[in-house]
């Protein structure tokens, strides 16, 4: 029976519920193993004058201290411009910058040992938020720019946006977000023979870590492998910051010669890891009556905090992403990363993606009001349309096609009873005197592919052994996604074997070297490629043996159901372990190496045209919420999702990373709100100040449904990735929030931020109502 | 005096001498054991993810089982374990089968990364533990019940649906592939206390069994700290924001266990936690009850106690408006006698309360509201459920035929304490219930209160919404009386 398509339970899942899934954390102590800490950065600006260790050394149980004097390769990495510091060497960028690194026989010895280092520093003003650096023309990288065929001509464009019969004009913010994995930054470092160095790590980017911790200690990439057995979570936020830990981890282990463990405090995670960019956004829009789309300029600024990290990357994905599911003929776009004494900040699902279609849902909903019409039926106009050459191409010349969008748009206003639920909004909110009510929906397009070209290639190893059983390693990595959950149905469904006889290995860079990160939604289609590849080569000796053996055309060799057979002659068959002992014996080979690139992407960033994307991941949802006028509690009262993300390999997995991503959404524009105080001091560092959410915060009715998209017939097994996506139709709440605070704003333009906290939504219903 | 603490741990007696005594009950799992039991996972070690769930097992009044409750290890002690149960993740499997509560998470997808996952496995048990029908769990006994673990993969809706798969009915309890009348023998035949773990060191752990030897221990060693649930004090721990000290543990004192209504008056003692009060005052007090659900979590108020809250004088307090407004009276107890001091009287000043350091509370002793006294109490948070208040209030007016006779009005997190707000409350005196004077007491009660800006909201948010509860309070009262209309 082929597994692909059913819901198999996670591939870890026994192990989650009764404790046993180990984390790095949980690994058990090795002998000899050091407990590591560090001193950070006490000012957010500024440089260090003096480092005195002599008191810190003296503590007893303290083995050694180090600084950036004791790497042994160069003092700087980064995945894109390698601008940024192991450990402080003189200038100080953000507050807990990494200094002194410190192993000891105890987390006590540590700990006191970090107090007693004594540090001379000298302060700067420090430049924290988007307008700061925008005054200080404090910038990473040049500005981006991306501007559709229509938008090229200066006078055209002006005066598309002059002649318009309608424009808007105003600056929208979103905050940003914290990735709060459950499982905090972990790496344990195990020193080898010959200067060799293994490390466990807690990353989506295995081959990363390898290559940072190499650079840093001086050693080939040959002496580092990195495994990761899973993590506790990801979200992006592992994708780059991963290496700090696990250079700091291998720093210790290659000066003591010994294991050495770091597995950050949650309140020192969140001070010193990267987040989702704050998004400061100037928009000028035109339409016409109808509320249709004519023109748009969008100039995104983002927070990047003090090195590039991945921020240049993410501000593609934002000018891929600023017209979302919306056709707008004519698009100039730009982006500037800015660059702020913050830690720097990094990925986070959706990658750029969210804060763009934020400013375009929010303008949509803004232009609803302004045409009078349901913001449902402005939207609907200007969809992307399959096959209409005027509506189909995007502001870089991609064809968006074989896709549903206005299908699932009607669908879905008939599943949610949009129209009905419309008029009793509007009906509750011409009576109620206590509370507000608002409904909207909100789409979403998100390309597939890294838009980093190289970065689409995958390898796979599949060892077949002469029980039947099968061994799988892939450079993806399991963070909960449930990677490893659907490859696995992918090999049994090929070898025509029960999911039970494949067993998923832990990730390593031992077995899959130069792998991509385990991102941009794209592990399954990447990795899962990777592995059918090998699967194949190994099929094909099989039957090729099998042939021989039964004295048969290889095309009547099949493989299901667990047996090796000729399907011309019943009495011509194995059972498959019988058949791999056998074949063994014959010296046929049963392993393999697979290697996968997503076919069809062509982006030329020199000329802002092309196809960075494989295929698009397209949905819907339809959200409403009540809002306390005297407080501004927002509550969900329900959500509907209708999603295309293909044929789903597994639908208990892909429904989960369905509901995940929409409520991590909902996190970030309600009630997800990064604090800080004037020095740059994050005050929301742990789960008592940042609320996630929690679970009666999930709407009392939630509806999560797929149409079936029969148009799409490229990717592996006809899938569509799922991971990101749905996070950006969280959006769908706050706009129905938006839509709330409209209905008592008599037509007055209001802003609303995100998140839209209770007290963002309590004083702006206060302001338009006073 | 029995020098150790006793505990079994997944149907294994430990014996804990020392220093140990002392360490967080995740931190004694995870690191202080062999072999180490690292399933129960600490992501947040503040007791708000509830990653470390555990059930906590206390024999039972009738003596002829354990009662399991869930609790964060990560902000418990291994000292409030004696003479208990503790089941972890690793114990829940009978042989190798899975509980019915691991078995439906596998089913219903109930865990991604899997990191908090025990942390709902444990929570979801002790929600059927403690389930006295046969009923399934309803959609709002599992959400509230959830409400202390966190999960950040899920969006929780395929937990729900695990929860909602447990059927109590056909259901064999968490522990009873476990010997616990063998347990139960065991603590009976033990020196019940008091205790006295680590004598001589730092931190001394003293266990009292009665009131007596908690008052003269108090008076011994005043500078011990008192720990009723331990639920602040961990957290504090955990950020190293204390420094060692004496332990003295009111938990197992008999004589402040008491529970009751007499006279129209609500007497809880030092050492019931929120969870028995919470059940107590569910029909009886309904609107202190609502706060209650919300007040930390689950596993909090399993541990925590009302006497706990009150001490810690925190001026968001969730409690502590009501008392105020209610009148409560404290009685407070040393080894020279006792004393009552009304609870407005209590607090000097930000964490400063009229309790001397012999002194320990009793119990609080709170009038209920009659028939023409209207209690609102309001809690407003970031987020609904686990969250700190970013200002509370308390509303308690006297109404007679539409006509306020008198008003009582706190309000918390506007200020370095709970304050009364007196000039709203002689606006209100007098005045018919309506619309137009509520709102003007609110305008007025907006300027009596000195908020401050973190990062639980602005100062300006503080007082919108202090104004705003006025007017709340009105529509909230309306509905259950017939308001004057103007």
């Amino acid at each position: 029976m082929p597994s692909v398509g059913k819901p198999l339970p996670h591939d870890s899942a026994v192990g989650h519920v009764t404790g046993s899934a180990q984390y790095v954390d949980d690994l058990p102590r090795r002998e000899g193993e050091l407990h590591i800490d560090f001193v950070g950065a006490p000012i957010t600006s500024g440089c260090v004058r003096s480092i005195d260790l002599t008191v810190a050394r003296a503590v007893p149980g303290v083995v050694c201290l180090l600084t950036h004097n004791d790497l042994s390769g160069p003092n700087h990495f980064g995945p894109i411009l390698s601008d940024e510091p192991f450990l402080v060497e003189g200038e100080i960028s953000y507050l807990g910058q990494p200094i002194v690194v410190i192993g000891a026989e105890s987390a006590a010895a540590a700990k006191q040992a970090c107090q007693l280092v004594q540090l001379e520093c000298e302060e700067r003003v420090a430049v924290l938020t988007i307008d700061e650096a925008l005054q200080a023309e404090s910038f990473i990288g040049p500005k981006q720019r991306m501007t559709s065929p229509a938008a090229e001509d200066d006078d055209a464009f002006a005066s598309a946006l002059r002649d318009a019969p309608h424009t808007l004009s105003g600056r929208f913010y979103s905050n940003g977000q914290e990735q709060f994995y459950f499982e905090t930054q972990a790496a344990l470092a195990e020193p080898g023979e010959a200067k060799t160095i293994k490390i466990i790590s807690s990353t989506q980017n295995p081959t990363e870590a390898q290559a940072v911790v190499a650079e840093a200690l001086g050693l080939g990439l040959h002496q580092v492998v990195c495994e990761c057995p899973r993590m506790g979570g990801g979200f992006g936020g592992k994708e780059t910051q991963s290496s700090l830990t696990a250079v700091m981890a291998a720093m210790v282990a290659q000066h003591t010669g010994r294991p050495a463990r770091l597995v950050l405090d949650r309140g020192v995670d969140m001070r010193i890891t990267g987040k989702r960019h704050a998004y400061q956004t100037d928009y000028h829009i035109a339409f016409d009556r109808q509320g249709r789309l004519l023109a748009a300029q969008f100039d995104y600024y983002s927070n990047g905090g003090a090195f590039a990290d991945l921020s240049t990357s993410i501000m593609d994905r934002t000018l891929f992403h600023a017209e979302n599911a919306y056709h707008i003929p004519r698009l100039r776009l730009t982006g500037q990363v800015c660059r702020t004494n913050l830690p720097p900040n990094t990925a986070f699902r959706g990658f750029g993606g969210p804060q763009a279609i934020a400013v375009i849902e929010s303008c949509l909903q803004e232009i609803a009001q302004v045409v009078g019409r349901d913001a449902f039926d402005v939207r609907r106009l200007n969809l992307y349309r399959d096959g209409d050459p005027q509506q189909s191409v995007t502001q870089y010349g991609q064809i968006v096609r074989d896709h549903m969008l206005e299908e699932i748009f009607d669908q879905l206003a008939d599943s949610s009873d949009y129209r009905q639920r419309m008029a009793a909004v509007d009906e509750f909110n011409r009576t109620s005197p206590t509370q507000v009510k608002g409904i909207a929906i909100s789409a979403v397009k998100f390309g597939i592919a890294f838009t980093t070209k190289f970065l689409n290639q995958a390898n796979a190893l599949v060892n077949v052994y002469t029980d039947g059983t099968v061994q799988v390693s892939t450079g993806g990595t399991e963070m909960g996604q449930g990677l490893n959950t659907k490859i696995r149905q992918l090999v049994a469904d090929e070898f025509g074997l029960a999911p039970e006889c494949v067993r998923m290995m832990t990730t390593s860079t031992e077995k899959n070297h130069n792998t991509s990160p385990t991102a941009a939604s794209a592990g399954t289609d990447l990795n899962g490629a990777a592995a059918l590849h090998a699967c194949r080569q190994i099929i094909d000796r099989m039957k090729q043996y099998a042939a021989d053996l039964f004295s048969a055309d290889i095309k009547d060799i099949r493989l299901e159901e667990g047996f090796v057979f000729d399907q011309r002659h019943s009495s011509h068959r194995h059972a498959f372990g019988e058949f791999c002992a056998m074949a063994r014996r014959e010296r046929v080979d049963l392993g393999a190496r697979g290697f996968f690139i997503t076919p069809g992407i062509d982006y030329n960033p020199d000329t802002g045209r092309g196809s960075p994307f494989f295929y698009f991941t397209t949905g819907a949802a339809v959200a409403e919420v009540t809002i306390d006028r005297f407080t501004g509690e927002l509550q969900c009262d329900r959500a509907d999702l209708l999603m295309d993300v293909g044929r789903m390999i597994n639908p208990g997995v892909d429904r989960g990373q369905v509901i995940g991503g929409f409520i991590q959404g909902v996190g970030w524009v309600t009630d997800e709100q990064l604090r800080y105080d004037d020095t740059g001091q994050l005050l929301s560092t742990g789960p008592t100040t940042y609320k996630i959410p929690n679970i009666t915060d999930l709407p009392r009715t939630l509806n999560i449904n797929f149409i079936d998209n029969p148009k799409h017939q490229i990717n592996i097994r006809q899938s569509k990735a799922v991971g990101e996506p749905p996070l950006m139709l969280g959006l769908a709440v706050w706009l129905a929030a938006r839509h709330a605070v409209s209905s008592v704003a008599n037509g007055q333009r209001f802003d609303l931020a995100i998140p839209a906290t209770s007290e963002e939504l309590l004083m702006t219903l206060t302001k338009i109502s006073t | 005096m029995r020098d150790h603490l006793v505990f079994y741990v997944n149907g294994t007696r430990h014996t804990v001498r020392g220093s140990q005594a002392a360490v967080t009950l995740s931190d004694y799992l995870r690191n202080g054991i062999t072999p180490r039991l690292p399933g129960t996972k600490v992501a947040c070690a503040e007791g708000d993810c509830g990653a470390c769930t555990v059930l906590v097992g206390k024999p039972s009044a009738d003596g002829n089982g354990f009662e399991y409750q869930t609790i964060d290890a990560c902000i418990a002690f291994v000292y409030q374990l004696d003479c208990c149960h503790l089941l972890t993740v690793e114990g829940l499997q009978h042989d190798t089968e899975l509980s019915d509560v691991q078995a439906a998470m596998v089913d219903c997808h109930g865990s991604q990364c899997g990191y908090c996952t025990p942390g709902f496995v444990m929570a979801l048990h002790g929600l059927v533990e403690q389930r006295t029908c046969d009923n399934k769990l309803t959609d709002d006994e599992l959400r509230l019940g959830l409400s202390g673990n966190l999960c950040r993969c899920t969006g929780y809706a395929q937990i729900l649906d695990a929860g909602h798969e447990l059927n109590p009915s056909t259901r064999v309890g968490a522990a009873s592939h476990f010997d616990t009348k063998a347990m139960l023998a065991d603590f009976a035949a033990i020196d019940a206390g008091p205790v006295l773990v680590n004598a001589g060191s730092t931190p001394e752990v003293f266990l009292p069994a009665t009131l007596e030897e908690l008052l003269a221990r108090r008076a011994a060693r005043p500078s011990a700290t008192l720990v009723a649930g331990a639920t602040d004090l961990g957290v504090q721990h955990n950020h190293g924001k204390i420094s060692p000290s004496d332990i003295l543990v009111t938990m197992g004192v008999k004589e402040l266990d008491q529970l009751e209504v007499t006279d129209n008056e609500l007497i809880i003692g030092a050492a019931v936690s929120w969870s028995r009060i919470e059940a107590y005052v569910r029909d009886r007090v309904p609107e202190y009850y609502q706060i209650l659900t919300r007040f930390g979590s689950p596993q909090v108020r399993h541990a925590g106690t009302l006497i706990g809250n009150l001490a810690n004088a925190s001026p968001i307090a969730d409690s502590i408006p009501f008392h105020y407004v209610a009148g409560s009276t404290l009685t407070l107890a040393s080894v020279g006698g006792r004393r009552e001091v009304a609870i407005e009287q209590f607090y000097l000043g930000y964490k400063q309360l009229d309790l001397r350091p012999d002194e320990v509370i009793v119990s609080v002793r709170t009038p209920l509201p009659t028939a023409n006294e209207h209690l609102k109490l309001y809690k407003i948070s970031k987020r609904r459920d686990m969250d700190i208040s970013t200002v509370t209030a308390a509303f308690w007016l006297e109404i007679e035929e539409g006509i306020i006779r008198s008003a009582r009005i706190a309000s918390g997190g506007v200020g370095p304490m709970v304050v009364r707000l007196p000039r709203a409350e002689v606006l209100l005196s007098g005045e018919p219930l309506t619309l137009e004077v509520m709102r003007a007491a609110g305008c007025v009660a907006r300027e009596e209160i000195s908020p401050i800006s973190d990062v639980r909201g602005s100062a300006n948010y503080r007082r919108q919404l202090v104004e705003n509860l006025f007017v709340k309070c009105f529509y909230d009262l309306s509905s259950n009386l017939q308001p004057v209309e103007v």
